[in-house]
């Protein structure tokens, strides 16, 4: 393997390094307008996406360090694109920085694509590093706002403590198989009974994940994260991050950790990371849902919610196999698309209107007609209502939930789910009666929110995915699936 | 004659010291150091499974040793990171007590 081939299959990741530095010496001279630094790392993704459809079918390098498979070709793409409609949110950001906040965004974007392309855990645990440390950064980067700092330092500690407990977990699991590469730990355990220390091992790995995905009780950050970072960076933190750390977890549990599975079925329990997972999707579903009820604050409630949309996804790992994976991988898709459309519209009310509680949305449908339409749609689809793409991957989920397990032994978890769901109708449903309904304290002086013609794009495209994922959602199920194969 | 189980333990008390220190310290520098103390926890038991696991040609594995490095690397940029988030705070907040940073609640 020479270094040119090696430069050749890594291209995608190369590609975004260099932008990632182009960027940041052009903003050393350019501290005016970030519409040039925007340009140039929107230029970059756009040529990490071309180098994507460039790489061979399939490659393994290394003992799976960078793995080229249609799955991680895919993914790779995906979480380009969930980079590139961040950045396009990104413009109106009103620090000094904003190269430097572009280049963190592109860092962590290579953090998620090392992540989706390896399977391998030293690469997992620096890709995890990288993500996790620019999203520290990125948390915290309006230094002066207090509450965005705070954010950023809750963040911080509980991502270092999880990744420390991960850490911790690597090196147990890499005692009991003599490797780190997925496919070879899955052969030494095999036939292995589970010792006190596996186990250990095990748990210690999930929690860090656990805390990536914002699964409760590892969901203390998420909150005050979302709701207090840089509105760019909440909605980055919520849709990149999770969608890669699904992938990986995934990856984790069903190749390296196959032989290890247990059993989640009510009448079967069984030792291993199914009921495990199981557990923490039913406390996830439940303590989400419950605690979003009574939130005030929009992205407060969207962070809830999000810990009980993390429960419901899941689901999808719990029932295992390609089916499964398949369908965690759906949800978790339109799920970051879903976000990341609701925090542009956030955004777009809190330029205007100075803060983000949810009385601050009322009346927003005269205001805004546009805006409101598209929350409308990002919230049903939340909500799981048809034709919306939401609905379609929480029935993939439930649906391959149901027939896992064997004689119906997840449908515990599949009725606390559609239980949950019911719940989440009512937060959801509040924030839409006060966008089109309530006008009791709208004052006319309040302008509408000014929107340019590239975020009305932006969010219009992303209403509009996940309208044609509701009605087509073959279109992007079939291309998990095949890539699954 | 010092055994694998000894250096377990050993990796496995520093990572429980640490992160009781995480859980039940106030000052966020000490956090801090608790942190770093679980993070070595684990590139001791790493170091002590690959001297524990000779090769057929009396070798130690490698891989866990250069994983080790990559671990104290990360630990670094982590510091950065970290402290920096802790200046910004100390400008805004002057304290280090995490009983101050109370802005966002439940």
């Amino acid at each position: 393997m020479s270094y040119l081939q090696l430069l050749r299959l890594a291209s995608p990741e190369t590609v975004v390094v260099v932008t990632t530095l182009v960027v940041l010496a052009i903003g050393l001279r350019n501290r005016q307008s970030p519409g040039l630094n925007i340009l140039v790392a929107v230029l970059g993704l756009a040529g990490a996406c071309a180098a994507v459809f460039m790489l061979p079918r399939s490659a393994v390098l290394f003992a799976g360090m960078l793995v080229i498979s249609p799955l991680t070709s895919l993914f790779k793409v995906i979480c380009l694109l969930l980079a590139f409609f961040t950045l396009l949110m990104a413009r109106n950001l009103s620090s000094r920085n904003h190269a430097e906040y572009v280049g963190m965004i592109l860092l962590a974007t290579i953090g998620l694509m090392l992540l989706v392309g390896s399977e391998e855990l030293l690469m997992i645990f620096i890709g995890l590093e990288l993500l996790g440390l620019s999203l520290y950064v990125l948390a915290a980067f309006e230094k002066h706002d207090i509450r965005a700092v705070e954010a950023g330092l809750k963040y911080f500690l509980f991502g270092s403590t999880a990744s420390a407990f991960t850490l911790f977990g690597i090196s147990i699991l890499y005692g009991m198989s003599g490797t780190t590469a997925l496919a070879a730990i899955a052969q030494k355990l095999a036939g292995m009974p589970i010792e006190p220390l596996l186990a250990a091992g095990v748990v210690m790995t999930l929690i860090g994940f656990a805390f990536k995905i914002a699964a409760a009780p590892f969901h203390l950050w998420a909150p005050d994260a979302y709701q207090a970072a840089p509105v760019t960076s909440a909605a980055f933190i919520a849709s990149g991050s999770k969608v890669a750390s699904f992938v990986v977890l995934g990856k984790i549990v069903l190749i390296g950790l196959a032989p290890l599975h247990g059993s989640a079925g009510w009448h079967a329990m069984a030792g291993g990371w199914m009921p495990l997972l199981a557990v923490l999707a039913a406390l996830s579903i439940v303590i989400g849902n419950f605690v979003a009820l009574v939130q005030t604050n929009v992205r407060r409630l969207l962070a809830y919610s999000a810990v009980a949309h993390a429960g419901y996804t899941l689901l999808g790992l719990v029932a295992g196999g390609r089916e499964g994976f398949s369908a965690t991988l759906f949800y978790t898709t339109i799920y970051a698309l879903t976000l990341l459309g609701a925090f542009g519209v956030v955004g777009a009310v809190r330029r205007e209107m100075g803060n983000d509680d949810i009385r601050d949305f009322c009346g927003l449908s005269r205001r805004a007609p546009l805006l409101a339409g598209c929350m409308a749609i990002f919230m049903l689809s939340l909500a799981g209502l048809p034709p919306l793409a939401g609905f379609f991957g929480k029935f993939y989920l439930f649906s391959a939930a149901l027939r896992a397990g064997g004689n119906h032994g997840l449908l515990w978890l599949v009725a606390l789910a559609l239980f949950g769901s019911l719940i989440s109708l009512y937060y959801y449903l509040i924030v839409l009666k006060v966008i089109f309904v309530d006008a009791k304290q709208e004052t006319a002086a309040v302008a509408a929110p000014q929107l340019d013609l590239l975020q009305r794009a932006t969010l219009l495209a992303l209403a509009g995915a996940i309208v044609l994922f509701g009605i087509m959602p073959q279109t992007l199920v079939s291309r998990i699936l095949a890539a699954l194969a | 004659m010092v055994t694998l189980g000894d250096y377990l333990v050993v990796s496995g008390l520093l990572f429980t010291i640490g992160f009781a220190g995480v859980m039940l310290r106030r000052n966020i520098i000490i956090i801090f150091m608790s942190l770093e103390l679980m993070l070595n926890a684990a590139n001791l038991s790493l170091v002590a499974f690959s001297r524990a696991r000779l090769g057929p040609n009396g070798l130690p594995d490698y891989n866990a040793q250069v994983f080790v490095f990559f671990i104290i690397t990360v630990a670094a940029a982590e510091v950065a990171v970290g402290l920096a988030i802790i200046v910004a705070l100390y400008r805004a907040r002057q304290t280090t007590h995490v009983e101050d940073i109370s802005t966002l609640k439940f």
